[in-house]
């Protein structure tokens, strides 16, 4: 364990000093938050504070204040996984194509530790980001938004790990059989921004037309999505089993490509 | 004598061009095993069939006994390899990559002390980019050292070095092969070859043109010194005197 704490902390040291994705998974989100909590949010959530918005009823004002928060509050589920996108499709396969290029994995495959080992410290620092963007995420519609946290926080929890896994293991694939870092990062971006904009994660599922969120339903982030709003939302979920087992599928087929098909060089 | 390293048969081939042929030799505990050749002659293939970073397409390598390939965590727990490229990632200083290669190991040497050996203390804490090409040599026989391995293979050991430099280099060896070491290193320096090697290979496309001690290739040739006598086995002897 000891092995792991020590590769874990002097990588992920190295990918601070990259600053990469402390920009896309640490900040990006946020000014996506921010952004949507001023367009949509209500500036009048804060406790007591008046807010005349010109000749409407209060209790109109109410209303319009809850469907807002509502909103945002929904939004928040899809914002968690800007970090998960931006990490495990972006910067893992971005990592590991770049170490297999300079070598850096030949040196480890003469050294005694294993590919599963080396995919789980990487594996771990961005889920560390993601968990920081987690918790920036919603401090930052808490605290300037007046959001809540109306769902199970376990449960929710859960379901982000799950979403995360199974994310990072597209990367890992990704990462694990290009053949170069030039590949590597084709492919990143073919997966990277159509699910960055169309699974939900930046772009509200629910202002895309009907048509648009058909095809959206194919990424599979689109479904982890809808798993967070609703455990954050705490709303009951029909056929919470399909996107679960999606889920799953892609984590255990592509984690297994990955490590089965590792390249060294 | 007990043999630390033991190859038979091996040949490897790109493209079907045959890179090393049906090279067969064994290497002794305690030994100093040189591997000499021009450019493009095949050492740094042959060093990877050894290792199993490169599939040979026929033949065996045996390290301490054990199989590169289906016994490769147990052997590199033994082995220390220092690569003619240098890999490392970006942005990491000297100390971080020293403790991550350490904490591979069950058993690793103190690398503070490896380093203060080659010189490098007062570089710990600078990154690995802004050191000279003789310090990241140095530092990367310092990591091949980390494992307080058995036997460490060596690729182009002194190559991009300083006169100083690489005496120091030798002097670490010649200490470290006073210990008990076993030592494989390619070179193409005959100078280091004479001071540091009990036997040597030489190589020319893909196959030994000689296999032996050092009195033995010189006895060979009709010349006395190691650097004529070399030449003269791969051919490349100048023909005039000017």
């Amino acid at each position: 364990m000891n092995k792991f704490f020590t590769m874990l902390k002097t990588e992920l040291k190295l990918s601070f000093r990259g600053m990469d994705m402390v920009i896309f998974a640490l900040c990006m989100p946020v000014v996506v938050a921010v952004i949507l909590g001023v367009i949509y949010g209500n500036k009048a959530a804060a406790p007591g504070a008046e807010y005349t918005l010109s000749g409407i009823p209060l209790l109109e004002q109410q209303v319009r204040r809850e469907i807002s928060n509502s909103f945002l509050e929904q939004s928040f589920g899809a914002l968690s996984t800007i970090a998960i996108c931006a990490g495990g499709v972006m910067g893992l396969p971005l990592l590991i194509s770049d170490y297999r290029q300079k070598k850096i994995l030949k040196r480890y495959k003469v050294t005694p530790t294993s590919p599963a080992f080396l995919l789980a410290v990487w594996v771990a620092i961005y889920a560390i980001y993601s968990l920081l963007s987690l918790i920036l995420v919603f401090g930052t519609l808490s605290l300037f938004f007046g959001c809540r946290f109306s769902g199970s926080f376990g449960i929710f929890l859960l379901t982000y790990i799950l979403v995360m896994l199974s994310m990072f293991s597209i990367g890992l694939m990704v990462g694990g059989v290009a053949p170069d870092t030039k590949t590597a990062s084709v492919i990143a971006s073919i997966l990277y921004f159509p699910m960055l904009i169309f699974s939900g994660a930046t772009l509200p599922y629910e202002v895309m037309p009907a048509s648009l969120q058909k095809a959206a339903d194919i990424l599979p982030l689109t479904q982890g999505i809808k798993l967070l709003k609703a455990s954050s939302l705490g709303l009951p979920i029909e056929s919470v089993w399909m996107p679960i087992v999606i889920m799953l599928a892609f984590m255990v087929i592509c984690g297994g490509i990955a490590i089965r098909f590792f390249k060294w060089e | 004598m007990e043999e630390t390293i033991r190859i038979k048969g091996l040949s490897k081939s790109y493209d079907g061009k045959k890179v090393i042929e049906n090279l067969s030799f064994s290497v002794a505990a305690g030994e100093v095993y040189g591997l000499l050749g021009a450019n493009g002659a095949g050492k740094s293939t042959t060093i990877e069939c050894v290792l199993g970073t490169r599939k040979a397409d026929s033949g065996s390598a045996r390290i301490l006994g054990l199989d590169p390939w289906k016994d490769r965590k147990r052997l590199f727990e033994q082995v220390g390899v220092q690569f003619q490229e240098v890999n490392y990632p970006d942005k990491i200083r000297v100390k971080e990559l020293c403790e991550e290669t350490a904490c591979l190991y069950k058993h690793p040497a103190a690398y503070e002390k490896l380093l203060q050996k080659f010189g490098l203390t007062d570089k710990r804490n600078a990154f690995v980019n802004e050191l000279s090409g003789g310090q990241k040599q140095k530092l990367f026989i310092v990591l091949a050292l980390i494992p307080n391995p058995k036997v460490v293979f060596m690729d182009e050991l002194t190559t991009g070095l300083d006169t100083k430099a690489r005496r120091g280099v030798w002097k670490s060896l010649q200490e470290l092969k006073e210990q008990g070491l076993t030592i494989f290193l390619s070179s193409h320096f005959m100078d280091e070859v004479e001071i540091l090697c009990d036997r040597i290979g030489i190589l020319k496309d893909g196959g030994f043109v000689f296999e032996g001690t050092m009195q033995e290739a010189v006895g060979l040739s009709p010349y006395e010194k190691l650097e004529d006598a070399y030449l003269w086995f791969t051919g490349e002897e100048e023909t005039d005197n000017e």
